[in-house]
């Protein structure tokens, strides 16, 4: 009988929940802290958050970020302050999606979206361009043509926190700064991560967010 | 240092005991022996002044430990110093937390985000928090305290170190603090902006992002920056940097600190002219003259360029074909030429030197000072352009020499100049007579004939102006040798290169390796396929040739004559007298515009090798970015006619060429490429050996003035209208337009109003500028420019004469 084994597993598993789904017609939710393509945000007032300061660019293990700064025109600057970001580059054949360079944001310009999806068919439309990744008039992702949209896969944005400390202890949580966006307003960042819960949050006795 | 030296004293330092020399500060006696003490303000080029306190130490000196500045106080015997107590650690976290109390955290948009010493140093030695919440100070935002220089007060720490520098180190101290307590800050006076030669460097030494290069503003950040440690060939002085680009680009020079020659300086032209080797009138590729239009250039393939120069050359009639310039070259470059010129050409028909320097026998035959040697002598007479517009470090150097009271600076000059200001005597002597004037001093009994006959005496000598010839520099050296003999000499040659060039014996009568035409070495002999035996032409000769018909082809080898050369009619005769004329060039000058064939070259950090500075010092270029077009290298056009003429240079990298001038080059014999590239070898070699012996000819008469004549007076400018200036964007902005500055009651004698236009006379042109009074200049002499915008002071001088003169009217 013994070859008759390996089937049980198979009649088994007919009789479980299915797992799999109609892929690409359906999605599965994706997890909190999932890391897609990126955006670039803008304020409330439509400004561009992204300075140009290369922080992204410097941090990216995958070198594949590629801004340069300039000096935000007088009359229409696009950022507020001195500097904007005049390039803005990266391509998406070699991020590997670690969201260092959201970390290293002095602005919460770059953020990452869900969106994965893409099926290019040549490399350049692998390097998203500034206006392809700066966020539209709602403060939404604009979609590209070779991109896999379902209705309110632009509404997710990844999880986003700042729970870093320059001693580098993982509870310290401090004061998460958020700044006003557009279509989002203030966001509600996302808490630090939890440790033993009996250990009180903030070692330092300061007060979160609120 | 030193450890018998009578004046050593002991000093421990963190338990470790060291040995100093009385006197020397206890930060730079902890440098020395690899404790770090951090600073903002003290910078060991200049005087300490003590404003930040970030050295603060604490200090033994048997009345108990106290914290004492680093930076202003001396080392005793038996000192004990501790960097790194309690106390210590202490004073650095408050003084730091002081400094950024009203400092705005512009890190991310701060040009100096990532290499800023206060960044750096809060990290290493600050509290790690900051206490204040409260609002900061506020002032508007980078405002132009030049041209070149911005300035944000918000992140200005107050070191002192710019406006010292300005005052201490270029003598030009248009900056200053003003106001008081916490308003204090540095600015310039009223309606004068920072209009230093030398403001670049604020830029490199200010601790902190206040000072920010408008050139370089916001274009790159130190992370995606690429470096290499290379030579400046700006001017001849050879300065060290650091050459930095970003994505294949240059974007930055940083003045490197070596000792004997620029003590980390750099002026303004070096340091921005990076500009121009991206600039978008590069030459890309290689032209040719339209066979259908004749006053066309089009694009050709490079196969086709060199085959129609070869083809020229192949036809000219031998010995009727010349090679101009060379100074733009590296040293291999210019070796490459000169041995296709003897070699395979047959001709000694060479000069890197475009009629305005000295000829290549004198620059090699007369005995060599170093800067240093310059610097440290009793007495530096200077007889030649003015340091200040043509060799700015140069200037830097000497004046830093005379203000310590090192040296005494004698001048002997036509106008004022930028050393005047320093000089301890400036005798101003009509153009053309400084041997007259020279030696008359040295013969008077006049004190200050005894000082320079009784001490050490090193002149720096070159042409006071273009609107002279070689002759009356050429003078001065025979009475200097006659009176002075044990004097050495600096010769002020002003391009890039030119002493390489000479060296590698691109000048006539000279063969590779400072030898002499009529006295050939062995090797040569044996390497080259033949060697020229003819005393060549100069440039000058060249160009007189050629307008005569007596040369078929010139080839420009990074050279333009109808700017260059003094004489703008001959070098326009020679041009269009040659039947083909080649140029090799970065840009389209206005010689280009008239060749037959024009082949793009690399330019500066496109390309490695090795240059050569006034001293004869040898020192290491690099490469850093590629060339953005399909230009080659010089020596790889050399090799490529040489091929095509039927030779072989027999060489195919920069190394196989330098190890063939290692062997073929007396003077070069032993710097073999281990040598160069050692790393001790930053400071470049300096190579004093020469196989020339000096025969000055006796000179002939400087005619007198006619009582109408003005004599011409013509230097170069630092920013002028030169082809890599004005290929810059944020230099060319700073030539100033040609004017002819002329003494009040010359003006008043001629009935010509203070800036009014006026016609200027000479036997080769007349041309219109603007007249300036101005009590400075000399009465009997005018003032223009050599090359600035507006109209070239070439268009007047006629070069066959030792001095030009001129007549102005009113138009
Ligand atoms: S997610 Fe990581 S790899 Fe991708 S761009 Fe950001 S830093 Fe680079
Ligand atoms: S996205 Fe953020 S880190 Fe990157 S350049 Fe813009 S502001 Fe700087
Ligand atoms: S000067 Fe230094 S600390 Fe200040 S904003 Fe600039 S980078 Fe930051
Ligand atoms: S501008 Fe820079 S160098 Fe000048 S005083 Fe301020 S911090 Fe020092
Ligand atoms: S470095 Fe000594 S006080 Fe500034």
């Amino acid at each position: 009988m013994g070859y008759l084994d390996g089937f049980k597993i198979t009649f088994g598993k007919l009789f479980e929940e299915r797992v799999t789904t109609e892929y690409p017609k359906e999605k599965r939710e994706k997890p909190d802290r999932f890391h897609g393509r990126h955006v670039l945000n803008r304020y409330e007032d439509g400004m561009e958050k992204c300075i140009g300061c290369e922080l992204c660019a410097g941090v990216c293990p995958a070198k594949c970020i590629y801004v340069r700064g300039a000096d935000n025109p007088e009359e229409a600057p696009v950022s507020p302050g001195e500097r904007y970001g005049f390039v803005y580059e990266i391509n998406y054949l070699r991020c590997i999606h670690c969201d260092l360079c959201v970390e290293a944001c002095p602005t919460e310009a770059i953020t990452e979206s869900k969106l994965f999806e893409f099926s290019f068919d040549n490399r350049s439309d692998a390097i998203y361009t500034k206006d392809e990744l700066v966020v539209d008039d709602q403060g939404l992702p604009q979609k590209q043509p070779w991109e896999l949209w379902h209705v309110g896969d632009d509404l997710k944005t990844s999880g986003w926190m700042r729970a870093t400390a320059s001693s580098g202890n993982p509870a310290y949580e401090n004061r998460v700064g958020w700044s006003g966006e557009l279509g989002y307003g203030v966001r509600e960042p996302e808490r630090g991560q939890q440790f033993d819960e009996s250990e009180p949050q903030n070692l330092d006795g300061k007060d979160d967010q609120d | 240092m030193p450890d018998s030296q009578p004046n050593a004293v002991s000093v421990t330092i963190n338990g470790t005991q060291i040995e100093a020399e009385a006197g020397e500060l206890v930060i730079a006696a902890a440098d020395r022996n690899g404790v770090h003490i951090p600073r903002f303000c003290y910078h060991e080029r200049m005087s300490s002044v003590g404003m930040c306190r970030m050295c603060l130490v604490e200090v033994d000196t048997g009345r108990g430990p106290m914290l004492q500045p680093s930076c202003m106080i001396s080392v005793t015997d038996g000192m004990i110093v501790d960097t790194e107590s309690d106390q210590t650690k202490r004073a650095q976290e408050g003084i730091l937390e002081f400094l950024l109390i009203n400092h705005p955290l512009d890190c991310p948009v701060c040009d100096k985000g990532g290499e800023c010493p206060l960044q750096d140093q809060t990290v290493a030695y600050g509290p790690g928090e900051s206490r204040f919440i409260e609002e900061k100070r506020h002032y508007e935002k980078p405002i132009p305290i030049s041209d070149l220089v911005h300035l944000d007060r918000e992140r200005c720490i107050l070191c002192d170190r710019c406006t010292r520098f300005a005052d201490e180190v270029a003598g030009d101290p248009l900056i200053q603090f003003t106001e008081r307590g916490n308003e204090t800050q540095v600015l310039t006076f009223p309606n004068e902006p920072f209009s230093s030669y030398f403001s670049g460097n604020t830029v490199q030494i200010c601790p902190v992002g206040a000072l920010t290069a408008a050139p370089y503003r916001f274009k790159a950040r130190p992370w995606d920056l690429e470096q290499v440690e290379s030579t400046c060939t700006t001017c001849s002085v050879g300065c060290r940097v650091a050459v930095q680009s970003s994505r294949n680009e240059l974007v930055r020079y940083l003045g490197v600190d070596i000792d004997p020659v620029n003590h980390g300086w750099l002026c303004d032209k070096g340091r921005f002219d990076f500009e121009a080797i991206k600039s978008p009138n590069r030459l890309e590729t290689p032209l040719i003259r339209d066979p259908n239009d004749k006053d066309q250039l089009i694009e050709t393939t490079w196969g086709a360029a060199l085959a129609a120069s070869a083809d020229a050359i192949k036809e000219a009639r031998s010995g009727k074909i010349g090679v101009i310039g060379g100074s733009r070259l590296t040293n291999e470059d210019a070796y490459a030429w000169a041995k296709l010129a003897g070699s395979v050409i047959g001709t000694n028909n060479v000069d890197a030197q475009l009629g305005d320097g000295l000829p290549g026998k004198v620059v090699l035959g007369l005995p060599g000072a170093t800067i240093d040697e310059a610097c440290s002598a009793d007495t530096v007479l200077v007889i030649g352009p003015d340091l200040k517009e043509e060799l700015p470090i140069l200037h830097l150097r000497l004046r830093g020499a005379a203000k310590k009271k090192k040296v005494k600076v004698v001048e002997i000059t036509p106008l004022q100049t930028g050393v005047s200001s320093y000089a301890h005597r400036s005798i101003v002597c009509r153009s053309g007579e400084a041997a007259k004037t020279l030696k008359s001093l040295l013969t008077s009994d006049d004190e200050l004939s005894q000082e320079i006959r009784s001490g050490s005496v090193v002149v720096i000598l070159g042409r006071s102006s273009l609107a002279e010839s070689a002759l009356p520099a050429i003078e001065v050296a025979s009475v200097i040798t006659e009176e002075l003999p044990k004097a050495k000499f600096l010769v002020a040659l002003r391009r890039g290169n030119v002493r390489g060039a000479i060296d590698m014996g691109l000048s006539p009568g000279l063969l590779p390796g400072r030898v002499p035409l009529e006295n050939p070495n062995d090797e040569i002999k044996k390497i080259w396929a033949k060697v020229p035996t003819v005393e060549g032409l100069d440039t000058a000769g060249m160009l007189r040739a050629a307008a005569d018909g007596q040369l078929d082809v010139l080839i420009l080898v990074g050279a333009d004559p109808l700017v260059d050369f003094p004489d703008q009619d001959l070098a326009n005769r020679g041009l269009r007298g040659a039947k083909f004329v080649v140029a090799i060039d970065n840009f389209p000058t206005l010689s280009v515009a008239n060749a037959d064939v024009v082949l793009p070259a690399t330019a500066y950090g496109e390309k490695g090798g090795t240059t050569t500075n006034i001293e004869g010092r040898v020192s290491r270029l690099a490469q850093l970015v590629t060339s953005p077009s399909a230009a080659r290298d010089d020596w790889m056009i050399a090799s490529e006619l040489a091929w095509r003429l039927g030779g072989d240079l027999k060489f195919s990298s920069m190394e196989e060429i330098w190890s063939e001038i290692e062997q073929v080059a007396p003077s070069h014999n032993g710097i073999t490429l281990e040598k160069i590239w050692a790393d001790e070898t930053r400071d470049g070699i300096l190579i004093t050996e020469t196989s020339i012996q000096l025969a000055i000819e006796p000179s002939g008469e400087t005619p007198v003035v006619d009582g109408y004549g003005l004599r011409l007076i013509s230097g170069r400018k630092l920013y002028d209208a030169g082809t890599q200036t004005s290929n810059c964007a944020s230099l060319s902005a700073l030539a100033q337009d040609a004017e002819l500055r002329v003494n009040p009651t010359e003006l008043e004698r001629l009935g010509i109003q203070d800036g009014s236009e006026v016609t200027i006379i000479s036997t080769k042109a007349t041309g219109v500028a603007i007249a300036i009074a101005d009590e400075s200049i000399p009465r009997g002499t005018a003032v223009l420019p050599f090359n600035n915008p507006g109209i070239r002071a070439n268009l007047f001088i006629n070069s066959e004469l030792p001095v030009t003169d001129i007549r102005i009217e009113t138009r």
